[in-house]
């Protein structure tokens, strides 16, 4: 489904991703680990199409996405939800979803019983300005706003980040239930949350991909993962 | 002292309503868009022009010279704005100021430089607590509330609006949502441009119009919009009627420091945080960053 092959970006004269290649099958959760600094965001955020690799090139569905636009890339049905849990606090609730289904064309009743299908506490807060929102309640609106128009593929960068440990069980529920609908690529730090969820594991040093695990028993296992943050 | 603060009013609704396509433009383009001071005063000459054209129907002739300016607006946009996006902020300074002086020379190449007086349309004095005001200036300090009611409006329930002011926080939020930043700050730049033709047209009564009109009025938008909040429509209504009143106040007391003043408040409120600080210091309290 999505392919990046081999890519290089740089920061200027900085180079932070060398030769770097991972893949997602239709249907599956891969997550990446690895320590700040790695290179992580800036994998999620060159596929999303807001950076531009110097070198390799990024395919989904078999067309080549590197360098094309981050609006293009999200019209394709590639779907990127930073890290810095940023809603458009001056717009409401519904008003976030607003913009996603205007985007996608998906009527916003349709959008809006899509968040409260995965997080009904959203009922009382869809009028509310999104900037009230707490942190766990961003995320999840973040997510659910990425869903709108129905993409195929999500980049979601550390969703439970800061969050207490109850919100993380909702970011982990609605990530499961998400599964079966979406495939996504994960960017994630809690090995527990990555252990419950993940079909594969890229982990990333330096700006390069370290290692892939595949296997099961190996993903399962939080401590053994530990070693790598 | 009535006068003052009518005086002041009708300056600070020129301002905001000329500001506001700074203000927007700043805030969602990082750009210190000159050119602005180009769309407005070239708007007023070609109202002026047009004026005798459609005989003296003031409200007509301000709709064409909006009209005219849109689509030179757009060019403006489409081939120096937009290729400043994410460029540093002294590419488009110089970019903008050349639009700004090209814009100056055209108007002295086609209009000379003499000063084009244009007399008050409505021309009924009114008398509030004695004070003898033209009816003029309260229309156009009404067209300022009716213009923020209008706009807040727009921001608020039109979907474009929406992108904008979603854009205005986060840019890189909207664009990954598949929508395309750059053709809605199109439309709130063409808007912006509008507005700054419609306070250049409500302002020409109450001045003379010049060739370099538009770089005194930008200068003072520029304060109103720093004080105010780059990319802060409802900052930058207030903050153009504070700076109004400064405007006028100032100009009662000591006409030579009128725009001075405007500097100086300008200049207290980005320093207010290591003003407020210091004097926690005075006071042994911890500075706030």
């Amino acid at each position: 489904m999505l392919e990046v092959n081999s890519i290089d970006v740089s920061y200027g004269h900085a180079k932070v991703l060398h030769d770097v290649s991972i893949r997602l099958n239709q249907g599956e959760m891969v997550f990446i680990v690895g320590r700040n600094g790695a290179g992580k965001t800036t994998l999620l955020r060159t596929i999303a199409g807001f950076m531009t690799p110097t070198g390799g090139d990024i395919t989904f569905e078999g067309q080549p996405i590197a360098g094309m636009a981050a609006e293009k890339v999200a019209r394709r049905g590639v779907r990127f939800v930073a890290q810095d849990k940023k809603v458009f606090s001056d717009l409401t609730v519904k008003g976030n979803l607003e913009l996603a289904a205007h985007a996608s064309g998906e009527p916003l009743e349709r959008a809006t019983e899509r968040l409260l299908k995965i997080y009904p506490q959203f009922e009382k807060f869809l009028d509310n300005k999104a900037g009230g929102l707490s942190g766990g309640q961003r995320e999840i609106l973040l997510i659910g706003r990425a869903l709108v128009g129905e993409p195929q593929c999500l980049l979601i960068d550390e969703p439970t980040e800061g969050l207490a440990a109850i919100v993380i069980e909702d970011i982990f529920r609605i990530l499961n239930e998400m599964k079966e609908k979406v495939s996504g690529i994960i960017v994630e730090q809690n090995l527990s949350v990555v252990a419950r969820l993940a079909d594969r594991i890229y982990i990333m040093k330096e700006g390069k991909i370290e290692r892939e695990v595949v296997n099961p028993a190996e993903i399962s296992d939080a401590a053994e993962l530990e070693c790598y943050l | 002292m009535i006068d003052t603060l009518l005086y002041g009013v009708t300056i600070g609704a020129i301002l905001y309503i000329f500001s506001i396509g700074l203000s927007i433009t700043f805030g969602t383009m990082q750009i210190v868009n000159f050119a602005h001071g180009m769309v407005y005063s070239l708007g007023v000459y070609l109202f002026i022009t047009f004026l005798p054209w459609v005989a003296g129907i003031f409200p007509l002739a301000m709709a064409l010279a909006v009209a005219a300016m849109l689509p030179i607006a757009y060019l403006v946009e489409r081939f120096i704005i937009r290729r400043l996006y994410g460029e540093s902020l002294d590419y488009a300074i110089i970019a903008t100021y050349a639009v700004l002086l090209i814009g100056a020379d055209v108007i002295k190449y086609i209009w000379g430089t003499e000063p084009q007086p244009v007399s008050d349309p409505i021309g009924i004095p009114l008398v509030i607590f004695g004070v003898v005001i033209q009816l003029y200036r309260v229309v156009v300090f009404l067209s300022a509330i009716v213009l923020f009611i209008g706009l807040k409006i727009f921001f608020t329930r039109n979907v474009i609006g929406k992108v904008v002011i979603a854009a205005l926080e986060d840019r890189d939020g909207v664009r990954a949502l598949g929508l395309d930043v750059n053709k809605y700050f199109s439309i709130a730049f063409i808007i912006g441009s509008g507005l700054a033709v419609l306070g250049g047209v409500l302002y020409s009564p109450i001045t003379t119009s010049e060739p370099y009109m538009g770089f005194h009025i930008l200068l003072l938008a520029f304060a109103v919009v720093i004080v105010g909040g780059m990319g802060n429509l409802t900052g930058t209504f207030f903050s153009a009627f504070a700076l109004g009143m400064v405007i006028a106040i100032t100009g009662r007391l000591y006409s030579s420091a009128a725009d001075t003043m405007v500097f100086v408040v300008m200049a207290l409120v980005l320093l207010k945080d290591p003003i407020f600080n210091f004097f926690r210091k005075l006071v042994g309290k911890p500075a706030i960053s």
